[in-house]
């Protein structure tokens, strides 16, 4: 892992650090500032940004300070970006890598079924979610994390199946293997490279998703609102504070874009045919008719 | 013709790109007549690409060629505007893989006719040039053939059509690179001959590429030795090849000679199939037509035959590792598993080890060679696990590699070492049958007569039975007790290993043998 860290491209770094940077000031940055998210500040009404009433950022319409407001949203965005990834990873490579190895019928019925859960209207399974039951966060990421999942499982199922016919796999279930030895040893270590470049792309579309939820007021805001709904209420006050649009704003461009050009880096670092040889492995495989192997179904 | 060489080269070099500098190959001078066959010859990264390419003036960014190339009396610059304007017209190139060189989506007629466009030729003469070349390069029925897609040709018409493309601009000289190491042994040996025909009736300048030291012994009338990217050796190739000056050059040549089969003490019936059939879904005929063998204890039995004929499917029936279920009865010492449930399977497959052929594809990328070996190990839960390291130490040891190997990882080691690991975990669990797919084909020449050496000593020393699955002859020759050979998914001739080879009683036999080069005589 550590040699995977330093092969990285130099803008995966610089992603990585960014991110890092982002969440950091999501976790801290509120501690420096005296006020909190909710409490208005009476004095300060649409306040632009100053040093000299420490709102640096400015407040909104009912003195609440943006600083502040921002990054607890910044937070609030990340946690649910990254746990809704997460749940989706576990999902998605779970059914993907079991339909995938499994081929056949199995592979068909699990695709299908899959297909059908890409058809449901996300968005309304979602607004019935949240009225029927309390906004929570659990809820909210299950929501999210249950609509971006389907496209990983796709990915994954393609490549499990590709695997399966490499001749280490085959290797594997010659000598015995079972289907849950091969899974575990050999099909899910050789997805997660290509897992964690979706994954990537998924906190993005994650975070996307919910600020879109918050910005129709569906996503969750107590105790603090995301970035989207943020954004929401920067929009009526475009006029009167225009910095409450803009910091939250600038945050989820700069975050969405650093997940999305960290996907991209990954996905060039992580390949392995790109990986230098080591020194003393010099002659390759001759050139040979290399057959087919025997595919069976489809 | 004032100009004897159709093309001269001197000094040519390939460097890195400053600030690096770095030679990677040369100086190289040589030169080819018209009507000569020059072969450069070497193990795969000694650069024979790098000169193919450098020739061409096709250089990836980050190299530089430098030297001077003359083609038919025009000084030019390697890589120049000038070399780039000879490519596709004095110089032409022959691939290695042709449904590669081809364009997928367009049909033949279309990709010919815009190089003879750009070769000249006026737009209602393009039937006729097109009819003339293909039947030029062996392939009558130009106007069937012409309609088609690359796809839809066999590997031998797909080989032919690049040559009549190489042929359409004119050319003076003819590069190929390993224009037949991708081909069937009977196919190859139609494009040797072609490609002799055309050096000889149209005084074409042919530069071989290859590493296939017995086609060049048939085609090549000079030889330029390649080592690291210095010509090691140059001369004319019966000389070179009868006595060679330089150590480099006879450590090459011995690696052609193989071992020779040692007849095995033959036991009982190890592995039999009876009637063994196989038909993948909606396909119009049988993979593996019912055939029928016995493999005894300690013997190694080869199975023979040319791509699609049937050898893999077989390997693979008989492991039980196809999705489809097979017909018929196959039985392991006495037991029955044709029929036998994947999990009542499991414990007897620790008595059949596998070897496949990509040797790099064969081991997981994301395993130390330990726990690769150990696999099986950990699969039949033999020992304890502390135990497995020291046992995949002794396996390394076994296969000649050295223990301190143990903690590398696949990409860490070359082809030659990952078929031995290959072998290793094979071997883990002592198994009484080791079946090799294609064991050796996808190896170079010394790496190829190392493995089968090695494959060799088990047989001898461990008394370990072999089904060794492969398309090429003299490494069956080297192995195997008895032969079996198949096409088109049956089994044509089987018999013992020396009677098959001398005298083959069918003619498909008969026309495999034919078709390999003559073995070279390799000097003691």
């Amino acid at each position: 892992m550590r040699t995977t860290l330093r092969r990285l491209p130099r803008s995966a770094k610089a992603c990585l650090g960014v991110l890092a940077a982002l969440a950091l000031c999501a976790l801290c940055g509120p501690w420096l500032s005296p006020y909190t998210p909710e409490h208005p500040d009476w004095n300060a009404l649409s306040a632009a940004p100053s040093f000299a009433h420490r709102h640096w950022l400015g407040t909104d319409a009912i003195g609440r300070d943006t600083f502040v407001r921002a990054l607890y949203g910044l937070r609030l965005s990340l946690l649910l970006g990254v746990g809704a990834t997460a749940i989706a990873l576990i999902a998605g490579m779970a059914y993907g890598a079991t339909a995938g190895y499994a081929g056949g019928r199995t592979e068909r019925w699990m695709m299908r079924g899959l297909d059908v859960v890409s058809a449901l209207p996300f968005l309304l399974i979602v607004i019935l979610l949240l009225t029927l039951f309390e906004r929570s966060l659990p809820l909210l990421l299950a929501a999210i994390g249950g609509y971006v999942w389907i496209d990983l499982a796709r990915v994954m199922r393609a490549e499990a199946a590709r695997l399966r016919e490499l001749p280490f796999v085959l290797a594997a279930r010659a000598a015995g293997a079972t289907g849950w030895q091969v899974l575990r040893w050999h099909v899910v270590p050789n997805l997660l490279g290509l897992a964690l470049v979706y994954a990537s792309l998924l906190a993005a579309q994650a975070i996307l998703v919910e600020s879109f939820l918050g910005f129709l007021g569906l996503s969750i805001d107590q105790p603090s609102a995301g970035l989207g709904t943020l954004l929401e209420e920067g929009t009526q006050e475009l006029d009167s504070a225009p910095w409450t649009l803009l910091v939250p704003a600038v945050l989820l461009v700069t975050t969405l874009a650093c997940f999305q050009q960290l996907g991209d880096a990954l996905r060039d670092g992580l390949d392995v045919r790109t990986a230098p040889q080591a020194a003393d492995a010099r002659d390759e495989v001759a050139p040979a008719p290399i057959e087919a192997a025997p595919v069976a179904g489809p | 013709m004032s100009d004897p060489a159709a093309i001269a080269i001197r000094d040519l070099r390939v460097t890195l790109a400053p600030p690096a500098s770095r030679d990677l190959l040369g100086p190289l001078s040589f030169d080819v007549a018209a009507g000569e066959c020059l072969a450069i010859v070497g193990e795969s990264g000694a650069g024979k690409s790098l000169a193919t390419l450098a020739l061409l003036g096709l250089l990836p960014p980050g190299l530089r060629a430098s030297g001077s190339l003359r083609v038919g009396g025009a000084d030019v610059e390697p890589g120049s505007r000038a070399h780039a304007a000879l490519r596709g017209r004095a110089i032409a190139w022959v691939p290695q893989d042709a449904l590669a060189a081809l364009h997928p989506l367009r049909r033949i007629r279309a990709q010919l006719f815009e190089t003879l466009r750009g070769a000249g030729v006026a737009r209602d003469g393009l039937h006729a040039e097109a009819s003339r070349l293909f039947d030029r390069v062996g392939l009558p029925d130009a106007d069937a053939l012409l309609s088609r897609h690359p796809h839809e040709l066999s590997g031998g018409q797909r080989q032919r059509a690049c040559i009549a493309l190489a042929l359409a601009s004119r050319p003076r000289v003819l590069l190929a690179d390993e224009p037949t190491s991708a081909l069937d042994p009977r196919v190859a040996r139609g494009i040797a001959d072609l490609l002799d025909a055309l050096r000889r009736d149209m005084g074409l300048a042919v530069l071989l590429v290859s590493h296939d030291l017995p086609l060049v012994a048939a085609l090549a009338q000079r030889v330029l030795v390649l080592h690291r990217g210095r010509c090691v050796e140059t001369g004319a190739t019966a000389r070179v090849f009868s006595a060679p000056a330089e150590l480099y050059t006879r450590e090459l040549l011995e690696a052609e000679r193989l071992p020779s089969a040692t007849a095995a003490a033959r036991g009982d019936v190890l592995l039999s199939a009876r009637e063994l059939a196989v038909r993948y879904p909606r396909a119009p005929r049988d993979a593996l037509a019912p055939v029928s063998l016995d493999l005894h204890r300690g013997e190694c039995l080869a199975v023979v035959g040319e791509s699609g004929s049937g050898k893999s499917t077989l390997a693979r029936a008989l492991l039980r590792l196809l999705r489809t279920p097979a017909r018929g009865r196959i039985t392991l010492d006495g037991v029955e598993i044709g029929a036998l449930g994947a999990r009542a399977l499991r414990p007897l497959r620790r008595r059949i080890g596998v070897v496949f052929q990509d040797p790099f594809a064969s081991l997981d990328p994301r395993m130390s060679a330990a726990a690769i070996v150990a696999e099986p190990l950990r699969i039949h839960a033999v020992g304890e696990r502390a135990s497995h390291r020291e046992r995949a130490m002794q396996l390394l040891r076994a296969v000649d590699l050295d223990a301190d190997a143990i903690d590398r990882y696949p990409h860490q080691f070359s082809g030659g070492q990952c078929q031995r690991i290959a072998i290793a975990r094979a071997l883990a669990t002592d198994p009484e049958l080791l079946v090799c797919d294609e064991a050796v084909s996808a190896l170079d020449a010394r790496n190829r007569a190392a493995i089968l050496r090695l494959l060799a000593r088990l047989k001898r020393e461990r008394g370990v039975a072999m089904l060794f699955i492969t398309h090429d002859l003299d490494a069956a020759r080297a192995l195997a007790d008895r032969i079996v050979v198949m096409r088109d998914g049956a089994i044509v001739e089987s018999g013992i290993a020396a009677d098959v080879l001398s005298s083959p009683k069918h003619a498909y036999t008969r026309e495999l043998l034919a078709a390999r080069p003559a073995a070279l005589a390799v000097p003691a």
